[in-house]
């Protein structure tokens, strides 16, 4: 893995992991339930706007990213984004990682680094 | 119903892979990367990046009416077995070699992913039980 490479697969993980939280913060916390006024209470906070940021520019990077390595490689090596928003989920959210949770947290970090270490 | 789920989830994956391979055309055809206005033109020049769009966008919405119905961890697995569909695709047509650590690697990936759906559907049941 070149330097380019490897700064564009964290900046993958980084820009989707936010984007991901952001899009949670948005979601959650609104009163209203569905329909109309649940859109329009979630376009009002900044945390919808973070989120479509993150996507846009994760949308280049990733673009960026694949033109340099094999898909193959590309896909496999971006599975690391579950591994880093489950965590992220339980850092900032309380999200709870029950023992099936966290093998499979270890068996997709494992197989990234097969990928990584051999590729 | 089980039909149903069969297809929209199989509906996903060919969402997604559409998506990854038409990301992998649009970014060989826009080499070198260079962080410049140049490589973003020669990325919306052609058609391969409309078609990462319509992936994703195809795969929003497919997502999107299978939460409606289908269970959580499903789902989940399903929208992120691609890696497998891709990687067979990029065999085939990018004349990517299956090679031992992509084999084992996605063996390994996709084996995460499964417990990571049955532990959706885990807290999924155990959740509105009484002594939940």
């Amino acid at each position: 893995m070149t330097p380019l490479i490897l700064g564009l697969w964290i900046a993958n993980v980084a820009f989707d992991t936010v984007g991901q939280l952001a899009f949670k913060a948005a979601a959650s916390g609104t009163e209203e339930d569905g329909g109309l006024a649940h859109w329009r209470a979630m376009a009002m906070r900044p945390w919808i706007w973070l989120g479509i940021g993150c996507y846009g520019v994760e949308f280049l990077v990733w673009i960026a990213f694949l033109s340099l390595v094999p898909l193959s490689d590309g896909v496999l090596l971006g599975s690391i984004n579950i591994v880093a928003i489950m965590l992220a989920g339980r850092w900032l959210f309380g999200e709870k990682l029950t023992g099936l949770r966290v093998v499979g947290i270890g068996l997709v970090s494992l197989g990234v680094a097969i990928v990584g270490a051999g590729g | 119903m089980r039909r149903f789920y069969l297809f929209g989830f199989l509906l996903l994956m060919a969402f997604d892979t559409l998506a990854q391979l038409s990301f992998k055309l649009a970014g060989s055809h826009a080499l070198p990367v260079t962080a410049d206005a140049a490589w973003l033109a020669r990325v919306f020049a052609q058609p391969w990046v409309y078609g990462a769009v319509a992936g994703y966008i195809g795969a929003f919405f497919t997502w999107m009416t299978l939460l409606r119905h289908a269970p959580i961890g499903p789902a989940f697995a399903a929208s992120h077995l691609e890696v497998v569909s891709v990687m067979l695709l990029s065999a085939w047509l990018l004349h990517e070699p299956l090679t031992l650590p992509r084999v084992l690697g996605a063996a390994t990936i996709v084996a995460g992913i499964l417990c990571l759906a049955a532990a959706e559907r885990e807290t999924l049941v155990v959740a509105p039980g009484p002594a939940g």
